[in-house]
């Protein structure tokens, strides 16, 4: 994605595990953003040269089960490829429905391994100036 | 909120929230704990995830945050609760990602003197033979077919491969084997990701450790379980690695329209939950117990690497360097007992997250050479500090439907315990203390660095105190492992 002006998330103390904040001015960026603060929980992500490519197209019941699927897509990926994902194009994103085209590559030195990604107190807010969430990860 | 004062105090360590200090409370909340312990549950939000936890439908009695308690997702860690098998709900989030994260503890023949002279190879041999870090392949690939008999049998598939022994299987929670897995119940995913995993520690707060008993507590109960002061021992810590992880969050996923469907109104996503006796309640459990199975063969093949290390180091050095299994706990489980509720026997979903079994002598289900003392109970501090052997008790079976304590629990955040401690320091200061360290970063060891834990000696005076388990060994660590 083309990074925009402005805050994209920031990490929230937890006891255990990681929490970001994410913010987006549109849903389609919220869910960017979200990507990008996971994946620097991970790597360092300018480490990281886009060799690989994916085209991600999922369903889900709602807008956060929509969110923690696509993290959770990409992580799977990730650990699939033995990759982390740094750039998303985000083609369609609908309460329901998401259609992403995301890169990435091999990550050499881990940051902290995120083992899932959860609903805790997960809720997608629409603020005044954009949409706001917070997001836990299970580590 | 909940606040302090909302608490009373009946003893001690005892301190209740009575159920009418917020409107969708079902039962009572307690959290177990020393006065300045009690005082760090308000410190992140483990009194609101508590209280959060009493709303789930037909849960009994109270639910309860054990003294190793910290914030988690849903539950709080350290979290215990139980629910009606007839009438309540089953909750995927009160068990978590890793299901049946669990601990198991060898012993040996051998006493610290012997091997100290062949540490540094030991350590190095095992680093080599139990896979660890991130995205770490097992000691054991396995076909689609061979996974599906691997989480329907659980430790008897790994006795049947020649991967475990017979004592293994019976000094293992379930016997290895928790009953009711449905491989149907599994994702295309869960199964893809499970398969080349086996015999894999991870990484994160899993770690394998070589261990010297320093004190015994009791010793007839600690000669029952094998255990004598000086001797060497071996701690695996780990989980069902991705296996779990997807089942987990395939359910999660999968459930958030079942709370819809049946009416529940809960405080927090995470909880999200389906009757027991539901299509949907009996498919995450079937899921799930194929799950808890995955983890005690993990640990099974694990073990197995670690007698092979033993061997290829100490052989011919040392006169018996046998690997026995003492015991295999899960931390992260819900599973079906009988406990007693308002004098009345009762069949309950026991969710423990964060949490060990801990029966008491004579209850059926544990290993006929521990029956007359208790189940062992196996309490790892956090890296570089003391580990805590106790047994279970009748007391646990009155107080804590047979529960107690996991660990030390956290009381500082990643980031802080980052900002807090530099890894190669903390590396240093283990190593200048005696301690062998392979580890996969001195980020991950910055993170888990005892800083960022309570006292374990703490947490134990709590709940041998309470008496829900007492204290048979203490181990101090001569070797980590960490992904």
């Amino acid at each position: 994605m083309k990074y925009k002006m402005g805050r994209h998330f920031e990490e929230v103390e937890h006891t255990a595990d990681i929490a970001i904040r994410v913010w987006g001015r549109d849903v389609d960026e919220l869910f960017a953003h979200a990507a990008h603060g996971m994946a620097c929980q991970m790597a360092d992500v300018n480490a990281v040269a886009p060799t690989v490519e994916h085209t991600v197209e999922l369903e889900a019941y709602d807008a956060e089960t929509l969110l923690v699927s696509w993290l959770g897509e990409l992580l799977y990926l990730g650990e699939r490829d033995g990759c982390i994902f740094t750039e998303f194009d985000m083609l369609e994103v609908t309460p329901n429905r998401l259609r992403a085209v995301v890169r990435g590559g091999p990550v050499f030195e881990h940051r902290t391994h995120i083992k899932a990604v959860t609903f805790s107190d997960l809720e997608i807010v629409d603020t005044d100036a954009g949409y706001e969430t917070t997001i836990v990860f299970d580590v | 909120m909940v606040q302090k004062s909302d608490f009373r105090r009946i003893d001690k360590y005892t301190w209740e929230l009575p159920k009418d200090v917020r409107g969708d409370m079902r039962v009572p909340a307690r959290l177990f704990a020393d006065a300045e312990l009690f005082d760090t549950a308000f410190r992140d939000r483990t009194v609101e995830q508590l209280t959060n936890t009493t709303t789930l439908p037909g849960i009994v009695k109270y639910a309860m945050a054990l003294p190793d308690f910290h914030q988690g997702y849903g539950f709080p860690i350290g979290g215990v609760a139980a629910m009606r098998a007839d009438s309540g709900v089953i909750s995927p989030g009160g068990v978590g990602y890793d299901i049946n994260c669990g601990v198991r503890l060898l012993g040996t023949h051998l006493e610290q003197e012997e091997i100290a002279p062949y540490m540094e190879n030991l350590t190095t041999a095992l680093y080599r033979s139990c896979p660890s870090g991130v995205g770490g392949k097992g000691r054991v690939r396995v076909s689609k077919r061979e996974l599906e008999q691997l989480v329907t049998e659980g430790a008897r598939w790994a006795l049947k491969q020649g991967l475990a022994r017979q004592d293994d299987v019976a000094h293992t929670e379930e016997g290895g084997r928790l009953a009711g897995a449905d491989p149907s119940k599994l994702s295309a995913r869960a199964k893809e990701r499970g398969r080349p995993q086996v015999g894999s520690l991870g990484a994160g707060n899993h770690f394998l450790e070589i261990d010297a008993v320093q004190e015994i507590y009791d010793r007839e109960v600690a000669q029952a379980f094998g255990l004598r002061e000086n001797q060497v021992a071996v701690q695996i810590h780990c989980g069902s690695r991705g296996f779990g992880h997807q089942v987990c969050d395939d359910y999660v996923k999968g459930l958030q329209s079942a709370v819809k469907k049946y009416g529940f109104q809960l405080p927090d996503r995470e909880l999200v939950c389906a009757p027991l006796d539901s299509p949907e309640g009996r498919a995450y459990y079937g899921a799930m117990a194929c799950a808890v199975n995955y983890a005690f063969v993990n640990r099974q093949v694990l073990a197995m690497g670690a007698r092979e290390a033993f061997e290829q180091v100490l052989a011919g050095k040392v006169g018996d360097f046998d690997l026995f299994q003492i015991y295999d706990v899960a931390h992260n489980i819900a599973k079906f007992e009988e406990h007693e509720v308002d004098g009345r026997p009762m069949k309950l979903c026991v969710h423990r997250k964060g949490a060990t079994r801990a029966f008491g002598p004579g209850y059926p289900g544990l290993p006929a050479d521990y029956r007359d003392v208790g189940q062992p109970v196996l309490v790892p501090g956090s890296m570089g500090t003391a580990s805590y052997v106790l047994v279970g008790t009748q007391k646990a079976m009155a107080l804590t439907f047979g529960s107690t304590c996991h660990g030390a629990g956290r009381t500082m955040s990643r980031t802080q315990a980052r900002k807090t401690v530099w890894g190669a320091d903390l590396r240093e200061e283990l190593e200048g203390q005696g301690i062998v360290i392979r580890a996969g970063s001195n980020r991950g060891l910055a993170e888990e660095a005892p800083q960022a834990y309570k006292d374990v000696s703490r947490v134990v005076e709590v709940v041998d105190g309470l008496g829900i388990a007492t204290k048979v060994a203490r181990l101090e660590p001569l070797a980590v492992i960490k992904g």
